[in-house]
């Protein structure tokens, strides 16, 4: 009978002081989101009260440098999202133990952060390009930035922070997430097995880890930047669906963050594929 | 007779829970020692104590005292040395996703030898000593994940003979193996024994009867006995309970 000692202990309930442990990391999310709510209050009801569509003007700047700009901004920050992303995923998931606070607190950030729809982003998004005057608009009559992507990469400086921050709020979450699932499922008895042939932490990493999840990381990243391309599109072709005028600009952005986001989705999806059909095939 | 490993009052706990409480005993070197008992009773814990990959399991604490040719584990720097020291055969087959030759170059690559022919011959000897050689020789450029499960097993145990271990821990390693080939092995382990020193954990306890010199019978984390095998098998073993154990008739 007390062969089954062990076994009742291990599932015992948590104690009490565990169980408080358990909730109170997890829920401060919700407290960094109630002040980042507040503040982003401000932006959004000015904005609200500025996209009177009787008070806005069109400006249709050269298209060609429109989509420069855009590639120029996106591919710079999504790979310096991406990097930063996997840097932080590895640390997270190689380094700090399951139960450092740090880690924790990240994590449960990072898992309220890919749980919002990409179109609250979109919101946040165009509540920051109206309130800064954006290259797209004059609004009120007011000319904000006088050069308006007549140069190509040549924006009005805020802009391009609002536009990056939000670039790295959506696809940062969104490859730490996963890329830590790619490290993860790098099985435990690979890693143990390395070790006991007198690998060091390193050559794991290098030689083993690294290799298995690496189609896995690149999907992830892919599949982040398709999320964040698609929102884009999405808020474009609403822009175009409401002011039918001066659109010859807005249509190939659309188009071209259209064709980015499919591309990227088939991209990640072929990744997934590939990963699977290397390390998953059925060996008996 | 100088011992191979002296263990000492050695207690393992995973937070609350005791793992191993407190057992004592020597290995001898070039025997085989089996360790027998049934699940929960602690024996991987302790082949992960000898190789030191329990310091993996962050809540896991370990007092006592393990020495291996005099020295104390905990007190060798060189941790990865230590376990180039000790091969491990863990009991799931897994074949790192690497070619079958890099699986088994993989531990003298770590340990710094880089001579094409030295690598060549150390791969087919310990192929050939895990009897796997035959099937695989043509096609060792393949990935060792897509070999069977028998053969992913026996790619194990060559990749821990690789390194030329003085102690070989064996975690049930004939699961996956079926019984001619598991004959093979344990003929192999046999002629192994005159270079190197067996610590064999197994849940089959006629391979137990076969191989070992002598038998440990571990249960709930105790020490119950520990003899030489034919004492173990015999009618009398000195407690009841590894005789019921041995002759099926537990619990």
């Amino acid at each position: 009978m007390n062969l089954y000692k062990n076994f009742y202990v291990m599932n015992a309930m948590s104690t009490r002081a565990e169980r408080k442990q358990k909730i109170v990391l997890p829920s401060t999310p919700f407290f960094t989101l109630g002040i980042a709510a507040g503040i982003a209050v401000i932006p959004i009801s000015n904005a609200l009260k500025k996209t009177d569509a009787t008070n806005i003007q069109v400006v249709s700047p050269n298209a060609l440098s429109m989509l420069l700009n855009d590639l120029y901004i996106v591919l710079s920050v999504s790979l310096l999202a991406i990097l930063l992303g996997i840097v932080c995923a590895f640390y997270l998931e190689e380094w700090l133990p399951k139960t450092n606070w740090v880690r924790r607190f990240i994590e449960s950030h990072v898992a309220v952060l890919t749980g919002i729809p990409s179109v609250l982003y979109g919101i946040l998004a165009i509540s920051i390009f109206l309130s800064y005057a954006g290259t797209l608009k004059v609004i009120n009559g007011a000319p904000a930035a006088q050069d308006t992507g007549a140069r190509p990469f040549q924006r009005h400086t805020t802009l391009f922070l609002g536009e990056g921050l939000i670039f790295i709020l959506m696809v940062m979450p969104v490859t730490i997430k996963t890329t830590q699932e790619a490290l993860r499922s790098v099985a435990t008895p690979v890693r143990e097995a390395a070790y006991a042939l007198g690998a060091s932490q390193w050559q794991v990493l290098t030689r083993h880890v690294v290799p298995i999840a690496f189609t896995r990381m690149l999907a992830a990243g892919c599949r982040a930047m398709a999320r964040a391309f698609a929102t884009a599109a999405l808020l474009i072709g609403t822009y175009i669906w409401h002011y039918t005028a001066e659109t010859d600009g807005m249509s190939s952005r659309f188009l071209l963050f259209l064709g980015a986001a499919l591309f990227l989705s088939v991209c990640s999806s072929t990744l997934v594929e590939i990963h699977a059909s290397i390390y998953n095939s059925d060996s008996a | 007779m100088e011992n191979k490993i002296e263990i000492s009052d050695l207690r393992v706990h995973y937070g609350d829970t005791p793992a191993l409480n407190g057992i004592s005993f020597d290995v001898h070197p070039n025997e085989i020692l089996s360790i027998i008992g049934p699940a929960q009773s602690g024996k991987t814990t302790f082949l992960k104590v000898i190789n030191r990959t329990l310091e993996f399991t962050p809540e896991a604490t370990v007092e006592g005292s393990v020495k291996l040719d005099g020295v104390d584990i905990r007190t060798i720097g060189d941790v990865y040395g230590l376990r180039r020291r000790i091969g491990m055969v863990l009991p799931l087959p897994v074949g790192l996703p690497l070619s079958i030759y890099d699986n088994v170059a993989f531990a003298p690559r770590a340990a710094g030898l880089r001579t094409k022919s030295e690598l060549d011959e150390i791969v087919e000897r310990c192929l050939q000593q895990a009897a796997l050689w035959d099937e695989v020789k043509d096609r060792l450029d393949t990935l060792g994940t897509k070999l069977s499960g028998g053969q992913q097993q026996r790619l194990t145990i060559a990749r821990a003979l690789s390194h030329q271990p003085e102690v070989l821990c064996l975690d049930e390693f004939s699961i996956a193996i079926d019984p001619v080939t598991t004959m093979r092995i344990e003929e192999v382990l046999k002629t192994l024994q005159k270079e190197m020193t067996i610590l064999l954990v197994t849940n089959l306890v006629q391979q137990a009867k076969r191989l070992a010199n002598r038998t440990a019978f571990f249960l709930n984390g105790d020490l119950i006995e520990i003899d030489t095998t034919d004492v173990i098998f015999s009618d009398n073993p000195a407690n009841q309970a590894t005789y019921d154990y041995v002759n099926g008739t537990f619990g």
